[in-house]
């Protein structure tokens, strides 16, 4: 029974040996070269990408802004220019209603007066 | 080229040797180790602008290698986990039928031998916190202070880990060839 469980730690040692023997690894000389192909494979591109897509991102915030701008810059002038038409035909409107305004139509008041007093016949 | 290509390439020189021996230390086979290690230094280089200076460098970086390693081993488990499934269920992989390199490297010795095999099991079995400090402590060039840095402990607990490791590990290959 003391041999079975000496042979038993024997093979426990023996296994567990074999993490001292573990001889370090010599490094492989591809390694590096495959890393850094890889490194710009993965991220060459996505450097170059993310570089143009935050270009591309401030291009079209810029545009963006611009067109902001300039169609603000319209609205104030196409208002501005409706106001301006308004004005103008508010005076003009004013302007003939200074003229033919049935109250001021002092020309026509004979013609009106029959129709006035045919009115107040009536009843 | 940018001063951070010029950093990471100086950081890959100097770390590169440590990095891969630190995931062969866990995953036992070259190929996947030299792939880990391609996966931390990528980590690196897109998050090397977010690195703050509250730890080392280096610590930064074998704590990177450290975790790629663990979530490899738990694919791996949940993958076994899934063919045996499979297997119970009827369906077989193609891709497991076909045989496994030979170990004609040297370095690749690990690879299809029982013993390392059964370590690895056993090694699998522990948590991650024992099985860190346990596979730094048996690997050169790693302090007790620096592998208690990588998994943010104080020292005193790190030896303590390694004890509990080495304790566990002892039980469970006992037991194992036991019963074989």
């Amino acid at each position: 029974m003391k041999k079975y469980d000496e042979n038993i730690e024997k093979e426990v040692s023996k296994t567990l040996m074999l993490l001292d023997d573990m001889s370090p690894l010599e490094l492989h000389q591809q390694f590096r070269v495959r890393l850094m192909q890889r490194v710009e494979r993965e991220f060459g591109e996505g450097r170059k990408g993310h570089f143009t897509s935050h270009v591309d991102f401030r291009l079209a915030f810029m545009g963006l802004l611009l067109f902001v701008n300039l169609g603000s810059a319209a609205l104030t002038l196409i208002d501005g220019a409706r106001q301006t038409t308004a004005t103008i035909s508010e005076l003009l409107d004013n302007q003939s209603f200074d003229y033919t305004n049935q109250d001021l139509a002092y020309y026509d008041q004979a013609a009106s007066i029959p129709a006035v007093t045919e009115t107040n016949q009536t009843p | 080229m940018t001063s951070k290509d010029e950093l990471f390439k100086s950081l890959v020189a100097e770390h590169q040797e440590m990095v891969i021996n630190t995931c062969y230390r866990f995953v036992f086979n070259r190929e996947d180790a030299e792939d880990l290690a391609q996966d931390v230094f990528v980590e690196l280089f897109r998050s090397l602008d977010q690195f703050r200076e509250e730890a080392k460098l280096s610590t930064w970086i074998y704590r990177i290698a450290v975790t790629k390693s663990l979530d490899h081993l738990r694919r791996i488990k949940r993958k076994k986990r899934f063919s045996s499934l499979k297997r119970i269920i009827g369906v077989t992989d193609p891709t497991e039928e076909i045989a496994a390199p030979g170990n004609d490297n040297p370095a690749d010795a690990l690879v299809g031998n029982e013993r390392a095999a059964i370590l690895q099991e056993a090694l699998d079995s522990l948590p991650d916190s024992q099985k860190t400090a346990f596979l730094l402590s048996k690997q050169e060039g790693y302090s007790q202070q620096e592998i208690a840095d990588i998994l943010k402990t104080s020292v005193s607990a790190v030896e303590s880990l390694v004890h509990r490791a080495k304790k566990n590990l002892h039980n469970k290959l006992y037991t194992y060839y036991t019963e074989h």
